[in-house]
């Protein structure tokens, strides 16, 4: 057992993850077949203008320094340029980053109402008929990959009924009302897939925290359920769940690349895959590191939040 | 093969209740030496599709390559019991032909995710110390890279083959099967046969071998089937988003994207290979999940 500063070996760790990540995406131009500076320029470009474009984004280098000259432009907010639309990839990143993050607060907003009360209530009576069936129905739809049920949404939704919109996306400043509509059915598919894995994560806590002898003392006090389940049970049983939504919304920023795909939603995911598409690697390098800095980040904070909330937890052996 | 059929029992299956009330001491030993009726199920699902996959090319109603241009876009019937998509071709037997890429793809996966993470496991958890550092530092690092777009990027260069796209994916298992495997050298550390053989003057490389991986094998085959569907679900999103294996040899992913355009007038070519996939996945989750927890109760006290 070794007691040291509190995550300062952590930090650490996550700081050499991410130069590594940076250094890895720095290699990008290399592998990437073709010349930026040939699809930038267009196939008149003189071989000085080539050579002046490479030295510009850093393409001519070895990794080392390539990642250096994208870490220097990085700390003044400069990514580089996209190559297939000539706009900054900061300014393209801006864009699409609150995108991105609305889809993904939607659809915790859709896990957690349908994972707590679920949860709440297959803990509150384990092997009972409701738990059950919540316990078989979580298992079940695991098996259903996030390309499925938003196939399966949009032919409920928008062939069958023709309710909401399949593809398409309204800025929620020009059209609130449009916005809200074209949310649903990514959010519910990004949402509907991760209930599962809250429900089961939850409730497996809940079941033992309702196990303590503190509970039992407030049930005997004559605590009405409700009170007991959300105010003495709940609260303790939510880390792990805490953890997950934490480590999600790191991810998210890298985008929902499946989602944000199939239902046109212009976010961080959907700039990827065309990026990768169209070889676009200003844009690819960003999102990569973007990405790791958001789970490393979350995983990060997520730490020093539990040994906020938990100090058993700085002293224990790892 | 009818798939509605094999969904209810495998519905109720799911409501064994592995993490139920928790077992009382007395109570270990094996309560029930027959195979449940679930395993079975899943068992005989998976094995079907095998089967499928192999007698396919003896079968000459199955190719998946045909037309039948006087029925194109059939619905489900004698003739083409899951029916035919756009260009007359008969969907079951692309459903099959689907199946053999995605389980190519699975496994190619999980013996890379396999021999390297559980080599990886066994060196970090038995060596300790810098081995353990740095493998955990790689397998950090490989963690915190998107891992989809990470196997798109590889694609877009070298092409959509199963090679690429298995191994790929394979590599992204690889920190999963090793935090595993190291989590059970660690426990099994100092446990009282490894203590007594290293008591006894046996040799580590000899310890490792015959009393180590023995008991780090159950909980690798048991995430194995986690990579398994890991790899069918990332190969079919690979092939949703464009990059995944392309036609004359599409996956399930390929099949179930192909249907998009005609959801709406004939939902079951989109829909058929998705129920297959997604039965699959759920058969091999619920083994993996049976061996997981066989595993923990069967085994001796932790």
């Amino acid at each position: 057992m070794r007691l040291r500063l509190p995550g300062a070996g952590r930090a650490g760790r996550a700081v050499g993850v991410l130069l590594a990540v940076v250094l890895a995406a720095a290699a990008l131009p290399h592998v990437m077949p073709g010349s930026a500076a040939l699809a930038a320029l267009g196939p008149t470009a003189t071989p000085d203008q080539i050579a002046a474009y490479d030295r510009r984004i850093g393409a001519g280098q070895n990794v080392l320094s390539g990642a250096l000259h994208w870490l220097g432009g990085a700390a003044h907010g400069d990514f580089g340029t996209s190559l297939s639309t000539g706009v900054p990839v900061a300014t393209e990143l801006g864009e699409r980053i609150p995108v991105t993050l609305e889809l993904f607060l939607a659809a915790q907003l859709v896990a957690l109402a349908i994972a707590v009360p679920l949860a709440l209530a297959s803990a509150w009576r384990p092997g009972g008929l409701l738990d059950r069936i919540a316990t078989a129905g979580a298992f079940l739809w695991l098996a259903v990959p996030g390309f499925v049920l938003g196939l399966v949404l949009i032919w409920v939704a928008a062939v069958q009924l023709r309710i909401l919109p399949a593809t398409g996306w309204v800025r929620f400043g020009q059209d609130p009302a449009q916005n809200l509509k074209d949310l649903v059915l990514p959010a519910l598919t990004l949402g509907l897939t991760e209930a599962a894995v809250y429900l089961r994560t939850l409730r497996a806590q809940l079941i033992g925290t309702l196990d303590q002898t503190y509970i039992a003392a407030a049930r005997a006090r004559g605590m009405a359920t409700r009170r007991l389940l959300v105010r003495r049970a709940l609260r303790p049983s939510a880390l792990p769940l805490v953890t997950l939504i934490g480590i999600g919304l790191g991810m998210s920023l890298g985008g929902s690349v499946l989602v944000e795909t199939l239902f046109a939603v212009p976010g961080v995911g959907n700039l990827a895959a065309v990026a990768i598409a169209g070889r676009d690697f200003p844009v690819v390098q960003a999102v990569v590191v973007l990405s790791a800095v958001g789970v490393v980040g979350a995983t990060v904070l997520v730490d020093l939040f539990y040994r906020r909330l938990d100090p058993r937890i700085a002293h224990e052996h790892r | 093969m009818s798939t509605a059929d094999l969904d209810l029992p495998a519905t109720e299956s799911g409501a064994t209740n592995p993490s139920g009330p928790p077992v009382g001491l007395g109570r270990r030993n094996r309560r029930n030496r027959r195979i449940p009726i679930s395993v079975l199920i899943a068992v005989g699902w998976l094995a079907l599709v095998l089967l499928a996959v192999l007698a396919a090319p003896l079968l000459p109603g199955l190719d998946p390559l045909r037309g039948d241009f006087a029925h194109p876009a059939a619905p489900p019937g004698a003739g083409h019991w899951l029916g035919t998509d756009a260009d007359g071709r008969d969907v079951l037997a692309r459903t099959i032909a689907g199946a053999r890429a995605s389980f190519a793809v699975a496994a190619l996966t999980v013996l890379v995710g396999l021999v390297l993470g559980g080599t990886l496991g066994l060196a970090a958890g038995w060596f300790g110390g810098w081995t353990d550092r740095i493998i955990g530092f790689a397998t950090e690092l490989l963690m915190s890279v998107p891992a989809l777009i990470m196997v798109m990027i590889a694609v877009s260069l070298r092409g959509p083959s199963l090679p690429v796209i298995g191994s790929l994916i394979g590599l992204f298992t690889v920190p999963s099967f090793s935090r595993v495997v190291r989590a059970v050298v660690l426990s099994l550390a100092d446990r009282g046969f490894v203590v007594a053989a290293r008591m006894i003057g046996t040799s580590p490389w000899r310890i490792l071998r015959r009393e180590i991986v023995p008991h780090v094998a159950a909980a690798a085959a048991a995430f194995a089937f986690t990579a398994t569907t890991v790899a069918i679900v990332a190969e079919g999103s690979l092939s949703f988003l464009g990059f995944g294996l392309r036609p004359p040899a599409p996956s399930w992913g390929g099949i179930i994207a192909e249907g998009r355009t005609t959801l709406g007038s004939a939902p079951w070519i989109s829909l058929a290979p998705a129920a297959a996939l997604c039965l699959t996945v759920l058969a091999a989750n619920y083994l993996g999940e049976r061996l997981r927890s066989a595993d923990q109760k069967g085994g001796p006290a932790r």
